[in-house]
């Protein structure tokens, strides 16, 4: 019944959002009763969704077979955790994922947009509904997780064990959230022409929005990135894959958002240009979207390919995207231009930062679908590998991260380039100076690589310029440095803060491209190989069962150079319903860099094993959650919050004056 | 409770809640509109000058901290009072339609009906959930078997004559793995009924499962008689087959198999295997079948290599020249074929599984700095 019931609330859900997408968009100027249905319907969407949603994690715990879903994608034996994750380790139930965190971030827009004027929130909503009618439509109609089965199966065939991992019940909803979230950005642009109605205000109202689903889409890429790291075996941590580069170009275009909202919001600038990003970055979590779930590419993310789900997809992203551009074709001249401002100013650093990761989203996009579509159009099959990718995209930030530290020292409207230049000398030097020490220290030849140190200091030095400038460190006593430090907008240290993350991240990608050594070699229990002063010892193999797989273990010492001692195991498994064999790789960190090990296909009595040593990779994880930090922090910023405006008339009359 | 009434209050029960749940979600829509109507003082609208309150802080923040001196400070306070001029103009008062009563209600209806319909469509409201621990194939099974066999083989202790407590054990047994016990069983069967083809071929069976496969002159003798009592008993017949097939005696196995083809309706899943073996045995025991596949193998070979030798290819096609040559147990040139894609792919990131296929197998891994 359970399952059923599930069933029909999904239905009810999808009922509702049909008829709210249809009221909201062609009645929005009936004012605040439709407001407040539209807003109850979105609550009641959510909680019906969710309903769903429990009853297919209801039927995966249990194990109930008589659900397709879960007869073919769970297993008795399964540990809990992975019987949860389970359930959207597959199409029907990502897209069951994807439709809940929808009306979620429809439900709290509804909750928190309770001020917000009632036409914006109409169409805001009736927009958000639309989407949720196309989803939820999309899932009922071709990938419908409830089918059930007449003569219920007594086990089910699995899930895939590379998915069997913490890691799917993590990585999927943090990317979702992130994708979805920009969902409620688009919805705003669309109210926005059709409204006519665009202002500092709206950008208030927006800003928060993409600052929540980028943070989350920061975390769900850093998270999908170190997936793939320890489990697919081979101590990579981006492929330049086009599913890794189809959730990257809404991040690229959302960091984007993020810098021209702020000019908005702070500038009344930028506004056309804002409105366009927000429909571009969306746009491009759709194709994301598209393009993992159509099965047009092939990787651990292709539960099943269904040609017709492709091509529903792939109208859904044409009306949806088409009708927005149209929307804004016609009516983008209407809107008034914003505020002035100077080519040496804030602003115009903003701007640049925009072009950059604009031309960088072109670049990754053009790599990304070329291939795709010469395939399909004349069936000749290329590859644009990662040295397109690393050059163009490499090209790219390098400018961008030279300008980086100078923005947020930059005023608004206009600034003196030079002043700000002087502040950051000092911080230049040391950059330089930590640059050449590590480059001489590392044993580099003429390379890129002091070029990327060099970068990644400056960003990650230059970034905290401007906390340093504001707390007068140096001019003032220290005490008193201290306290207007902790006292600084919550605002100023995020952007520091986000901008060492990706200083960080530079950091480590350059070290672990640059010092990584590796081995390949077979050995047998009681023989021991080196590898970068680390003594590997090859102690013993045996065979362990675990709960629904049995693995070969191989059981490694590690000998630091400095001495210390570690054991390490590192496994092949065979999953009992499947068949199908994973290799776990056995990762030992010290500090920021790690010693990677994977044992490889036994013969006879001999092994091979792979060793990487890979320093300071642990800096690109670091990096990315604090630029996620940053994203919180700038969130929990009161000035930022959907807030509760107070009348203040004595102060608007001052300022009229 | 009874199933048959299980069948049909199923959809009675999910219905009326299907339709309460309904009922309910509409009712929250047009009250949520109601409430408004009676609770709202006026339009909760954004207010604006919040806005621009917060942004004349700001600009007095930046004078006050020396970013912006006066003069450029009284130039932003001058631009945000025209910019504030312009949205009081913009903003006219429109005084906002409301909502009647009638599009509430005809989308509330809609809702109601279409959720109701769709789910007739796409639903399966007859059919109860099934959670594995409390289905019955799975409470049957959970009845020790171990348990069962132990209470039969106490009584037959008392009354060993008794035939079918030794019906129920032998294959039990078999299902088990005690091949011993069940040979004995099926001994005890065959002493105490009169012997059947299908009964010989069963003790025959228990008996090769107990040898681990190896057959044993007992167990021909009654494969023998069965076929010869029964000339339609097919099983006998193929562990005769296959048994002679293992000892090498290819005549007579042909015999056999040619037997086993002759009684079959063309739609048995071992007739593949049968015609199979009848052609191995008429070709004196040797594999054409495996032969064409190595010829096929040497073929392909010939093909891949001179093409990747050309002109290059995939570390996967590499790959499949390596394992080729090992199938073919060619060392020399597999490790020709491996030293040419470490020339192609100099780095162990790129040849993926390939050192694991080499090395594995032997090959030496030359001319690579890892």
């Amino acid at each position: 019944m359970s399952i059923e019931l599930g069933h029909f609330a999904l239905i009810l859900a999808f009922a509702m959002a049909c008829v709210s997408a249809l009221g909201g968009l062609l009645l929005w100027r009936r004012g605040d009763r439709l407001a407040a249905v539209l807003a109850q319907a979105s609550i009641l969407q959510f909680v019906l969704v969710g309903v769903a949603f429990l009853a297919v994690v209801q039927a995966f715990v249990s194990s109930d077979f008589s659900l397709a879903l879960a007869a073919n994608h769970s297993h008795s034996l399964k540990p809990l955790i992975f019987k949860i994750s389970g359930v959207w380790g597959n199409h029907e139930g990502s897209m069951l994922l994807w439709v809940l965190i929808l009306v979620l971030f429809g439900a709290l827009v509804a909750a928190f947009g309770r001020r917000l004027p009632s036409d914006l929130s109409n169409l805001v909503l009736g927009t958000q509904s639309l989407l949720t009618a196309a989803f939820a439509g999309f899932t009922l109609f071709t990938s419908n997780p409830f089918e059930r089965m007449v003569q219920a199966p007594l086990e089910g065939s699995d899930l895939n064990p590379i998915l069997q991992d913490v890691g799917l019940a993590i990585h999927p909803p943090l990317l979702y959230a992130g994708y979805v979230g920009f969902s409620i950005c688009f919805s705003f642009a669309i109210a926005a022409l059709v409204s006519g109605r665009i202002d500092q205000a709206w950008a208030r109202w927006v800003r928060p929005w993409t600052m929540l689903s980028w943070t989350f889409l920061t975390l769900g890429i850093a998270m999908g990135s170190y997936w793939a790291y320890y489990e697919l075996g081979w101590g990579g941590w981006w492929f330049w894959d086009p599913v890794e580069n189809a959730s990257f170009m809404p991040w690229l275009a959302g960091t984007a958002l993020l810098h021209s909202a702020l000019v908005m919001e702070k500038r009344n600038a930028l506004k056309i240009w804002t409105i366009f990003l927000a429909i571009i970055t969306f746009s491009l979590s759709l194709l994301g979207t598209f393009l993992v779930r159509s099965g047009i590419l092939t990787s651990v993310h292709t539960f099943a390919s269904d040609p017709t789900r492709g091509l529903v997809i792939l109208t859904m992203l044409a009306v949806l995207i088409g009708g927005a551009f149209a929307l804004f074709a016609i009516r983008s001249p209407a809107l008034r231009q914003g505020g002035l401002f100077a080519p040496i100013s804030r602003e115009g650093a903003l701007i640049l930062n925009n072009l950059f990761l604009a031309t960088a989203v072109g670049a990754v996009l053009v790599g990304t679908l070329y291939p795709l579509l010469l395939d399909a159009l004349t069936g000749t099959t290329i590859s644009v590998g990662a040295p397109f990718f690393n050059f163009t995209f490499g090209a790219l930030m390098a400018p961008l991260l030279l300008v980086l530290p100078f923005g947020p020292l930059l005023a608004w409207k206009r600034a003196d380039l030079v002043a700000a230049g002087q502040r950051l000398m000092g911080f230049a030097a040391l950059a330089v100076f930590l640059a050449i020490l590590i480059s001489a220290l590392g044993g580099v030849s003429i390379s890129m690589v002091p070029l990327g140190l060099l970068l990644g200091f400056w960003v990650t030095l230059g970034s905290i310029a401007e906390l340093i400038e504001r707390c007068r460190l140096g001019r003032i006593p220290l005490g008193d440095s201290m306290r207007r430090l902790v006292g600084l907008p919550r605002s100023i240290w995020s952007t520091a803060l986000g901008h060492m993350g990706l200083g960080l991240t530079v950091l480590g990608i350059v070290a672990v491209s640059a010092w990584e050594t590796e081995l390949v070699t077979t050995l047998n229990p009681g023989e021991t190989a080196q590898l970068s002063g680390y003594q590997i010892a090859f102690d013993s193999f045996e065979q362990v069962p675990g709960a629904n797989y049995i693995a070969d273990t191989g059981n490694f010492t590690v000998t630091s150079p400095g001495g210390g001692t570690a054991t390490l195991h590192a496994e092949r498994r065979t999953y009992v319903a499947s068949g199908t064999p994973t290799t776990e790789a056995a990762i030992q960190t010290y500090g920021f860099s790690q010693f990677y090990l994977q044992l490889g296909e036994p013969l006879d009595d001999t092994h091979v094993i792979r060793v990487w040593y890979k320093p300071y990779i642990l800096l690109i994880w670091i990096g990315t959650l604090v630029m996620a930090g940053a994203g919180v922090l700038s969130l929990t910023d009161r000035r930022l919050r959907v807030g509760a405006p107070q009348r203040a008339r004595k102060v608007v009359a001052e300022a009229a004056r | 409770m009874p199933r048959l009434a299980d069948k049909r209050l199923g959809p009675m029960i999910f219905w009326s809640i299907a339709i309460a749940v309904t009922a309910v979600a509409c009712a929250a829509l047009f009250y949520a509109a109601a409430g408004r109507t009676v609770n709202a003082a006026g339009p909760e609208m954004i207010d604006p000058d919040e806005h621009f309150r917060l942004l004349l802080a700001g600009i007095e923040a930046d004078e006050h901290s020396g970013k912006l001196d006066t003069a450029q400070a009284l130039a932003a306070r001058g631009e945000l009072a025209r910019e504030l001029l312009r949205s009081k103009s913009e903003s006219t008062a429109r005084q906002p339609d409301t909502l009647g009563r009638a599009p509430l209600l005809i989308g509330i209806g809609a809702v109601a009906a279409l959720s109701l319909g769709i789910y007739a469509a796409l639903g399966s409201p007859s059919l109860p959930s099934l959670p594995l621990a409390e289905r019955p194939e799975i409470a049957a099974q959970n009845i020790d078997l171990e348990d069962a066999v132990a209470r039969i083989e106490a009584r037959l202790a008392t009354t060993p004559d008794d035939v079918r407590g030794w019906q129920v054990l032998a294959p039990t047994y078999i299902e088990l793995g005690r091949y011993t016990e069940a040979v004995n069983a099926y001994r005890q069967v065959l002493a105490l009924t009169p012997p059947t083809a299908e009964l010989r071929t069963d003790l025959a069976e228990a008996l090769l499962l107990e040898a681990g496969g190896a057959g044993s002159d007992e167990a021909m003798a009654l494969l023998a008689e069965a076929a010869a009592s029964d000339t339609a008993n097919i099983r006998s017949r193929l562990y005769l087959a296959a048994e002679l097939m293992r000892t090498a005696s290819y005549e007579d196995a042909a015999v056999y198999w040619q037997e086993a083809i002759n009684l079959a309706n063309g739609d048995e899943p071992w007739l593949e295997a049968a015609n199979q073996g009848l052609a191995v045995a008429l070709n004196d025991g040797v594999d054409t079948a495996a032969q064409d596949q190595m010829e096929m193998i040497q073929g392909m070979v010939g093909g891949l290599s001179e093409r990747l030798y050309a002109d290059g290819g995939t570390v996967e096609e590499w790959m499949q020249l390596v394992r080729s040559h090992l199938v073919l147990n060619d060392r020399e040139n597999a490790q020709r074929a491996y030293d040419a894609a470490i020339a192609a792919y100099p780095a162990a990131f790129d040849r993926g599984e390939l050192d694991t296929l080499a090395l594995s197998a032997g090959l030496t891994l030359n001319g690579d700095t890892p």
